[in-house]
């Protein structure tokens, strides 16, 4: 075992000593790597933290809720239908929500309003909470900045900002603007006993597909969404996103496969030369396979630590900054937070085969063959 | 004791640049002498001292090493009496380019797994004894020819050989460094290593240490002199 350890010490610092004399060289190839690896292992940290906050997000999403549809679109909803969804059997209540989108012509975003469910969260009259992102666009960060909000030209409403909130998931509530029901209706114009939809809670939820069936039969202009429904949804918007890591990501792999490849298409004059040397003077084929093993190793696995260190840092504390108008935009407003790190060592692991394990057997094809040879070409 | 029976090396056999390197040597090389390979440039010297350092095997005949047959062995076993049992000066000395002195020195220690700090101790010890300590940190390609030929030495020396082989030691050295050479020589003899080597320079054939020249010609051994 000591005898082991120490030829390994020899040969890693035969290694060392090797790489130390192409420095700039083998510099650059470690960069050109770990770029490859970064932007790799960015793409990975970005969406497994975007699944997780996801789910974060439908971990608190309503178990039902109900449209009603005019003409195939979204309409708003009475308040006797909502009594009439609450008498559904299986269903042990149902709320109507107020909520809208309203593009903000200051700073060119689209905001959520909301009325919240929440009692806690209902702000006074003439005030709003609002989420992190709006705080920022708009300069309200300093407390006491009223917000004004205007509708169309010539119109300019005011409201006391009583505070702003920063969710779990920034990613969901940053764009948020909550107010009482009464701000709400008159800033939208809508007419008490309209909703924009309900909200229902279940007896039993192992019973949600037969509910919504039995409903949907005997209400037909209503739509019934379960949060499964949410949760596809979600998952498909994710999934293009993620689709759209995923080219970032081969194109990485691209990258990285030329790599290897000019690697592997064969040795300098000067290294079967050298590997020529090491075999006469009694290194084993085997000696010269394990040194360059550590070479491969040493560059693979530095390129790799560089890579996901700075993919984690580019992910976690600086919020993803090169891909996120990419990946959350479809607001101008981007949650101004790190995303929760969240580091699948699954995933990790197989990022680290599928980078080291090529780079070391691209590095070895070549060599084994310049080391099984005979040595005496050297001695012309 | 180090004897060839029949040996002969063919280069790119059955093609048409086919060349027969050696045809049919007989020799006996002992191991308590200093001994010259000479022949004119092409007549298969440098070829007959790879077959004896083990750097390749013979087409046909046998090379034994004490007695036992060594040109049938698999390459694993040849590199190991390489790494024990030869230690080798080429013709253009082979150091590694870019590594420093102490480090191509310590080459052929490195696949025996001692302690680094052993190594690098006798590394020290032989560039002393050839005046390289002040050389050792180095890189190789900045000595001047006769540095870079005791550097190669010191390489040779380093797992202690008991025979140490010379292709062309002296091709580029001037009389005094030749002289210099012939001194290590004897320094090794004396400390009971045998020395073979291949020459086609005067100053070797008839310098007093050496005790055996042998005369080459196309691939035969055209005579013996003790
Ligand atoms: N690797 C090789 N391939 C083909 N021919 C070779 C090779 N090595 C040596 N030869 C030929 O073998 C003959 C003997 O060469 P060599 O042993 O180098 O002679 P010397 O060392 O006496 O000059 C020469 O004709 C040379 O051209
Ligand atoms: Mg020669």
């Amino acid at each position: 075992m000591i005898h082991w350890l120490r030829l390994q010490r020899s040969l890693a610092d035969f290694t060392l000593a090797a790489l130390g004399r192409r420095r700039g060289k083998n510099t650059a190839l470690v960069l050109t790597y770990a770029l490859v690896v970064f932007v790799l292992a960015s793409a990975m940290f970005f969406a497994a933290a975007l699944r997780h906050e996801t789910q974060l997000v439908l971990a608190d999403a309503p178990e039902l809720t109900v449209q009603k549809l005019v003409l195939g679109r979204q309409a708003q909803i009475e308040a006797e239908v909502i009594d009439q969804i609450a008498a559904i059997r299986g269903i042990s209540g149902a709320k109507g929500r107020l909520w809208g989108y309203y593009y903000d012509r200051i700073s060119g975003a689209n905001y959520t309003f909301m009325v919240p469910t929440d009692p806690d969260l209902v702000p006074p009259a003439g005030s709003v909470i609002i989420g992190e992102g709006i705080a920022r666009s708009r300069d309200l960060e300093w407390s006491g900045a009223p917000l004004f909000l205007s509708r169309h030209v010539g119109d300019l409403q005011k409201f006391e900002v009583v505070r702003s909130f920063e969710g779990d998931s920034a990613l969901m509530t940053s764009d948020l603007v909550l107010m009482n029901d009464a701000d709400f209706r008159s800033f939208f114009n809508v007419e008490p006993g309209l909703f924009t939809d309900v909200v229902a809670t279940i007896r039993n939820p192992k019973e949600v597909g037969t509910i919504v069936e039995k409903a949907s039969h005997a209400m037909p202009d209503l739509r019934f969404v379960t949060r499964d429904d949410i949760l596809r949804t979600y998952q498909k918007v994710f999934d293009w996103r993620e689709g759209l890591l995923a080219a970032l990501a081969a194109a990485g792999l691209l990258a990285f496969v030329i790599f290897a490849a000019e690697k592997a298409s064969g040795l300098s004059a000067e290294e079967a030369r050298e590997v020529g040397i090491l075999k006469a003077v009694g290194w084993d084929t085997r000696d010269v396979i394990a040194m360059k093993l550590w070479e491969g190793g040493l560059v693979s696995l530095g390129a790799f630590l560089l890579g996901t260190t700075l993919a984690y840092l580019h992910v976690f504390a600086f919020g993803g900054g090169i891909f996120a108008p990419v990946l959350k935009g479809w607001s101008v407003i981007y949650p101004d937070f790190a995303l929760a790190p969240h580091v699948d060592a699954l995933q990790l692991t197989t990022l680290a085969l599928l980078t080291v394990v090529p780079y070391v057997a691209a590095t070895l094809v070549p060599i084994w063959r310049a080391a099984s040879a005979d040595p005496d070409a050297i001695m012309r | 004791m180090i004897s060839l029976n029949s040996v002969t090396k063919t280069y790119n056999e059955g093609r048409p640049n086919e060349v027969q390197a050696l045809r049919g040597i007989d020799l006996t090389i002992a191991r308590d002498a200093v001994t010259v390979l000479k022949g004119p440039s092409g007549s298969g010297k440098t070829t007959l001292l790879s077959l004896v350092g083990c750097m390749a095997r013979p087409t046909s005949g046998r090379v034994s090493l004490n007695g036992d047959v060594v040109s049938g062995l698999p390459e694993r076993f040849l590199t190991e009496l390489r790494r024990t049992t030869f230690g080798f000066v080429f013709q253009r000395f082979n150091l590694i380019r870019g590594l420093s002195v102490l480090d191509n020195v310590m080459l052929p220690a490195a696949p025996l797994g001692q302690s680094h700090a052993a190594v690098r101790a006798r590394a020290m010890e032989r560039l002393e004894a050839l005046g390289l300590v002040h050389r050792a940190l180095m890189p190789v390609e900045h000595l001047s020819g006769g540095e870079t030929q005791r550097a190669a030495i010191a390489r040779a020396l380093i797992n202690d050989a008991p025979i140490l082989i010379a292709d062309e030691p002296t091709a580029n050295l001037d009389t005094e460094l030749t002289l210099r050479f012939l001194e290590i020589v004897a320094a090794l003899r004396a400390e009971g290593r045998a020395v073979v080597m291949t020459s086609h320079d005067p100053r070797i054939w008839g310098a007093e240490g050496v005790d055996t020249v042998i005369e080459m010609r196309d691939g035969q051994i055209a005579g013996e002199y003790a």
